[in-house]
């Protein structure tokens, strides 16, 4: 609030409480006219004074000194920034005249905001909580289980003529005891759903194509396809790639590679540094080889027959439902044609399984970056040829899971943060060094994590560092195929770190790395 | 006589499974936990496993694995039988390598079938 209104504030309040000037100055022990300057907004005050004025008034300093407005204004200017709103091109700098003259209805809108983002939360939560429930996994189990053998022991009464008298009642009393046991596991289901309520989970386009690629388990055959006819129009082979693709860029699309200072590139053009009309890739100076190489890679491959491998699978996807999520996936896409192109299926997988999945040699072997190769481990899984099966994420100094590719036992949170106690969280506490983690979930299942950071590009000293962790894992079962395992104990009895999915949807109460409630109580 | 080995720590089924095979001509032994199913295999060499996924001490994929790292073991015949989350199970299961699922709840007739086929040489 301007400290101009602050005098006004004081002079409504007192006249409102029916005091004099000469009353509340004697009361605050000044003269009556410093309080007179003060009202008139001729003096400025603040500190003790203006917590005086405040007390004698009776109301909050915030609401004098106009903190809480200002708070009110940051709120807004938040909203602003919420994507359901985005089309509304709000502008953040009106936020002050809304709330300097609607004030109520500036709460309002905060207030309805925190409500839905909460709503929002809650019901992201409760349905990751039933996906991965161990109550309802076991329960299933010994649904299953009992009715198995009820079905088995009612054929044989049912099909075996000849059976003796003493096996025919045996079985009818398996039946009687099994049945018991369903009724019980019957009963504590309705109980458990009396408990919780299912909500139905609004999905984003990010969780769009999350779906999207995990419905095809990451693998696009008729990408690789793609990528191998690419690579024999380039004539792509292990020497000099970025001279290929510059080259083949140059001849078959009329595009010239630009490298200009980063604070050009920063200041021109699309992200991603492609003019289609000027006929130019822009990349920064700064830009390390292999990022270079993946650019000029995703350009080539974007531009393939005009783009029709990418188009074709976009279009078969069911999942994808708005455009936005097309926009996305078309995005994610291009990565993967990209990544396919400079790390051939076949090759890749032969010296991943070769190396016993060794991150850094396949790094060196095809001259790409950490999480490129990262990123392709994600994607071998070509039915009878496929490498160990990975889930991948990265995370962002704040906690965040910026990237995720899930396995089907190990569900990564869709929102907000994962267990405080993974490996990827770790890794930023040693920032270049690889991690390993033997973590062993409520419901049993084991993984084998391994994370390590990566440092983004840092154009200038003044910048702060960018780390971002990168984490891959896999069943503990595969984990003696993995180099990263070798010297760990890989028995499902073997000591292993509990974790859990994240803290509100974690059943181990008693943990002391606890940061938030369970959302459940179960 | 051929030899079947179930591997169920839920007796029930156990009970009307080797009922059943008995009755088709099998010997039918049975253990409860995934440690003595390994050690079973290695001692008695069945010609058939029927192995439960969700076994204490040693899971069933665990046991399924040892075998087919095993070079005495790696072509015995195995059924599976998988109860909770079948189609993530299966995968998991298929990465390791089994010769034949069964979902809970089962046939007697699928049962036995499945081994008839995997048995015949």
């Amino acid at each position: 609030m301007p400290r101009a209104l602050i005098g006004a504030r004081i002079r409504d309040r007192r006249r409102a409480l029916g005091l004099t000037q000469a009353r509340l100055a004697a009361t605050l022990g000044i003269s009556p006219s410093y309080l007179n300057l003060i009202e008139n907004n001729k003096r400025r005050i603040g500190g003790l004074l203006l917590k005086r004025i405040a007390d004698a008034l009776e109301m909050p300093l915030e609401e004098l000194d106009g903190a809480a407005e200002r708070r009110l204004i940051s709120d807004l200017e938040e909203l602003t920034a919420e994507t359901l709103l985005v089309d509304l091109h709000l502008d953040p700098a009106r936020a002050a005249d809304l709330a300097g003259r609607y004030p109520d209805w500036a709460r309002a809108l905060v207030r309805l905001q925190r409500a839905w983002r909460e709503r929002g939360e809650i019901v992201a939560a409760l349905s990751d909580r039933l996906n991965q429930d161990p109550f309802l996994g076991d329960a299933v189990r010994r649904v299953l289980d009992s009715v198995a053998a009820i079905r088995s022991s009612s054929e044989i009464l049912d099909t075996v003529e000849d059976i003796e008298p003493v096996q025919r009642r045996r079985f009818v009393s398996i039946i009687a005891d099994e049945s018991r046991r369903l009724t019980d596991v019957a009963q504590a289901l309705a109980a458990y759903f009396d408990r919780a309520h299912v909500g139905t989970r609004p999905i984003t386009p990010a969780e769009e194509v999350d779906d999207f690629l995990f419905e095809n388990d990451n693998y696009f055959p008729s990408l690789e396809a793609a990528a191998a006819e690419l690579r024999a129009a380039i004539g792509l082979g292990d020497a000099a790639p970025e001279r290929a693709l510059a080259d083949y860029l140059s001849k078959a699309h009329g595009v010239r590679l630009v490298v200009v200072p980063e604070h050009e590139a920063a200041a021109s053009g699309p992200k991603d540094g492609f003019d289609p009309d000027a006929g130019t890739l822009v990349l920064a100076d700064t830009t390390p080889g292999a990022t270079r190489r993946f650019a000029l890679a995703r350009l080539a491959a974007a531009l393939f027959e005009g783009g029709r491998p990418i188009e074709e699978v976009i279009e078969r996807a069911p999942l994808l439902s708005s455009d936005a999520a097309r926009r996305r996936a078309r995005r994610a896409l291009g990565s993967y044609l990209a990544a396919a192109l400079l790390m051939p299926y076949d090759a890749f997988l032969e010296a991943a399984r070769r190396s016993r999945y060794d991150i850094d040699y396949l790094a060196q072997r095809f001259d790409a970056s950490f999480e490129q190769v990262c990123h392709r481990l994600v994607t071998l899984r070509r039915p009878g040829a496929s490498g160990v099966p990975f889930g991948l994420m990265r995370i962002d100094p704040a906690g965040f899971l910026t990237k995720r590719f899930p396995l089907p036992h190990l569900p990564l949170p869709r929102h907000g943060n994962a267990c405080p106690l993974w490996a990827g969280y770790a890794a930023f506490q040693t920032p270049g060094v690889t991690v390993r983690q033997l973590a062993a979930f409520p419901a049993g299942e084991r993984f084998l994590f391994l994370a390590r950071t990566v440092e983004k590009n840092r154009p200038a000293f003044t910048l702060p560092r960018r780390l971002l962790s990168i984490m891959l894992a896999c069943d503990a079962l595969h984990a003696d195929q993995i180099v990263y395992a070798d010297g760990l104990n890989l028995s499902s009895s073997a000591p292993a770190t509990p974790v859990g999915s994240n803290c509100r949807l974690c059943v181990r109460r008693d943990c002391r790395y606890r940061e938030e409630d369970p959302i459940i109580d179960a | 006589m051929t030899c079947v080995l179930i591997a169920e720590d839920e007796p029930h089924i156990v009970e009307s499974l080797s009922f059943v095979l008995r009755r088709e001509g099998y010997d039918v032994t049975a253990v409860g936990d995934g440690e003595t199913a390994l050690a079973s295999v290695r001692r008695a060499r069945p010609d058939v496993l029927i192995l439960d996924v969700m076994l204490p001490k040693l899971n069933g994929f665990e046991v399924l694995k040892q075998i087919r790292r095993d070079a005495a073991l790696n072509s015995l015949p195995v059924i599976v039988l998988t109860a909770k989350g079948q189609s993530q199970d299966r995968r998991l299961a298929e990465e390791i390598g089994v010769s034949r699922f069964m979902t809970k709840p089962f046939s007697n007739r699928e049962v036995v079938e499945e081994v008839r086929r995997l048995t015949r040489r």
